[in-house]
């Protein structure tokens, strides 16, 4: 057996744990830290244009090898198993959340309050968007005040971007930019400016933030280790107390033994399947339901949110493809007076090709060919699309649950999770209200410019999930404390989107990095 | 090399096929399908670079690729399936095949009215093919080519009359404006 020994082991290589990293060796540089992260290392930064055409061509995997192909579940769980994780995909999009988030028990007599205060939060908002490189246009509603401005100015609006809110703004919302962790500027964090290449799945000259890049600097700069293609399979306690005294992993390529980790501080940054995946895994005689889970509550209340989005057919110029993966963003549904049907949401415009593009047979089914089809498609190319979609506040029932499921298991004899996303009575109770809602929103912006609105569809699934291991002030009713702390074990944090005990509005991620960048102290304490 | 090969599992080795290749002629009558679907303003050295352009593609596709999964997606997506180079040598026989039926050597030697007619037959099947695929599936050749011409950036730049550039990395500065409209064509 392969053994090893830190200061600290952060176990996941996703985005929290780089922010983590990061910022634990900055204010302890002596530290010792290994981060443990089952999937490969994909540094082959100088590929990433190839792997972008290779997709545009051939719809092949930007990230060739970001998974393992039985570290699976069923249920929402991003496939991603790398270094970066999931943010090697992301879109950079940095929504904050609101303070309603926080409160939702005192403000409307729902879900429950988070343990953390708004401004106590806002601050590590900002640090969050100064570490990922955050450019971004200051919303104009005074609840949304931010103490520091973005690091970056905002993306260009293009002429798209700026027709469109033109034509939304006639409805009397008022629109802007959409915060995102990609370079307005050159040099920002090392990193280049963004060329609006569309493929912000796979950005290939680094403006969009990755983790990866976090990563790299930090080990050309030998401040911390990266054991990657090792998956831990089981926390172990210390005999006679309730610390954790190792981690028990293997090699996902087979070249050692088993190997232990050893450390005065375990941090969990799996995401949110797999921190509380890893937690029940790690039953043992004096926590028979799973580490961190006398209250029975590792695994419950997995949220997210859902959303209702639709097209709109405006008799506006729109040139698909000018940035199409910018967009415009109202918060003015963050809020909800308490007097009214509750329902929150953000609201987002983009760019579209729908409906747009070329035919090869008429209305009659007549085969178009040369000059006639594209006599045909040009006609199209004269009006434009709008993509509208928002997020709404969707909490969770206690049996939203993350189980293990005895009849899938990896190659090692370990069950895989199952996750079953159940909403709480009140938000099933106002399903028809919040889709009424979003149907009288969606034709008051068509009215406004005289469009037309197409279906309107709902997710069927909870977007940017969270949850598992819930933080709160009550042992009995909370796994981690608001730093990640677990109730149970004090040298073991559970950081980023598991702690949520309700999934918000809008894209969790900046959130998830604000929650983890306040507990860094905590940590090192 | 060979230590390599020998220390690896043979189950994680991924072996990429390749297609076989497309002939000298069967690329000129790729090219005398080109003038007849491409749009005129499409001149002869663009139709002809388009031409390699499939040629290349169908070239460098690979069997069994990563094709990954979508972003916050739970299942993998079905490694690529087989290319679809073998099917397009009885299309390109089938379509001398009607040719000769009009009295001439091949389909590249047709009057381009008789190449049209003839396409479209190819169009309307059976099978018929009612739309344009996004990615050559093998099914239709001239589907396939058109398919391939027309979702292309450059495409969507002559549709829309205008310098887009969909599918290419282009600087911020001045995209708060329309995009500049398409140098006319000789």
């Amino acid at each position: 057996m392969a053994r090893y020994e830190a200061d600290v082991v952060i176990i996941g290589g996703g985005i929290t744990a780089a922010m983590i990293a990061e910022k634990l060796i900055e204010l302890r540089p002596n530290l010792s830290i290994i981060v443990v992260e089952a999937g490969k290392r994909l540094f082959d930064f100088e590929n990433r244009f190839e792997y972008r055409q290779r997709n545009l061509d051939y719809g092949e995997n930007q990230w060739p090898g970001d998974f393992i192909a039985d570290q699976s579940a069923r249920g929402v769980i991003s496939r991603s198993m790398a270094v970066g994780g999931s943010a090697l995909h992301w879109g950079g999009v940095c929504n904050r959340f609101s303070e309603e988030d926080t409160r939702l028990k005192s403000m409307y007599g729902l879900a429950v309050d988070w343990p953390v205060e708004w401004k106590d939060l806002e601050r590590f908002y900002c640090e969050a968007e100064r570490r990922l490189g955050v450019s971004g246009e200051p919303s104009p509603l005074a609840e949304d005040w931010r103490s520091e401005p973005y690091p970056m100015p905002s993306m260009t609006m293009s002429y798209n971007l700026k027709q469109l809110k033109s034509w939304a703004e006639q409805s009397g919302i008022k629109f802007w930019t959409t915060p995102q962790a990609k370079n307005t500027v050159e040099g920002y964090g090392g990193r280049g400016r963004c060329r609006r290449c569309n493929t912000c799945e796979i950005c290939p000259t680094g403006a969009r933030y990755s983790p990866d890049w976090t990563f790299k600097q930090l080990l050309t700069g030998k401040k911390i280790q990266l054991h990657d293609q090792t998956l831990v399979r089981k926390l172990v306690l210390d005999d006679r107390t309730t610390r954790v005294a190792s981690a028990q992993a293997v090699r996902e390529d087979g070249a050692d033994d088993d190997v232990q980790y050893r450390a005065r501080t375990f941090i969990l940054a799996s995401g949110y399947c797999w921190s509380a995946h890893l937690l029940l895994l790690s039953a043992n005689s004096r926590f028979p339901n799973g580490l961190a889970n006398s209250s029975d509550h590792v695994g419950r209340y997995m949220t997210g949110h859902l959303a209702y989005q639709t097209t709109i057919d405006l008799d506006l110029r729109i040139f698909p493809g000018m940035n199409d993966q910018h967009s415009l963003i109202s918060r003015q549904f963050f809020r909800c007076r308490p007097d009214s049907p509750y329902v929150r949401h953000d609201l987002r415009v983009w760019e579209n090709a729908g409906g747009r593009g070329p035919q090869l047979r008429d209305a009659d089914g007549k085969v178009l060919l040369g000059d006639v089809l594209l006599a045909d498609w040009r006609k199209r190319t004269t009006r434009g699309t709008a993509r509208v979609r928002g997020y709404f506040d969707a909490h969770p029932d206690r049996d939203s649950r993350l189980t293990l499921d005895a009849a899938a298991k990896n190659r090692w004899g370990d069950p895989m999770p199952v996750i079953q996303h159940r909403t709480d009575q009140a938000t099933q109770a106002r399903q028809a209200a919040t889709r009424d809602h979003f149907q009288s929103l969606f034709a008051l912006l068509a009215k406004a410019g005289d469009g037309r609105m197409g279906n309107i569809s709902g997710l069927n699934y909870q977007d940017h999930p969270g949850g598992g291991c819930r933080m709160g002030t009550d042992p009995a009713t909370s796994v981690v404390n608001s730093f990640g702390r677990t109730h149970d074990h004090e040298n073991l944090f559970v950081v980023g989107s598991p702690t949520l005990p309700t999934g918000g509005c809008t894209n969790g991620t900046l959130t998830f990095v604000a929650l983890a960048l306040r507990s860094v102290p905590e940590m090192v304490k | 090399m060979a230590a390599v090969v020998a220390a690896t599992p043979l189950a994680r080795l991924r072996i990429f096929a390749q297609a076989p290749p497309i002939t000298e002629t069967e690329t000129a009558t790729l090219k005398a399908i080109a003038e007849v679907v491409l749009p005129s303003v499409v001149g002869r050295e663009e139709r002809d670079h388009f031409v390699a352009e499939f040629v290349a593609w169908v070239r460098n596709y690979k069997e069994g690729a990563d094709m990954g999964h979508g972003y916050g997606a739970s299942t993998l997506r079905s490694p690529s399936g087989p290319s679809p180079a073998p099917r397009y040598p009885s299309q390109f026989a089938s379509l001398d095949d009607a040719a000769k039926a009009k009295g001439a050597s091949s389909f590249a030697t047709l009057r381009p009215d008789d190449r049209r007619a003839v396409l479209e037959a190819a169009l309307n099947g059976p099978p018929q093919v009612t739309r344009l695929p996004s990615q050559p599936t093998g099914q239709s050749l001239v589907a396939d080519f058109m398919g391939f011409y027309f979702t292309s950036s450059d495409a969507w730049d002559l549709a829309y009359q205008a310098q887009i550039g969909r599918d290419r990395c282009r600087t911020l500065d001045g995209s708060d404006q329309a995009p500049e409209p398409l140098t006319p064509r000789a």
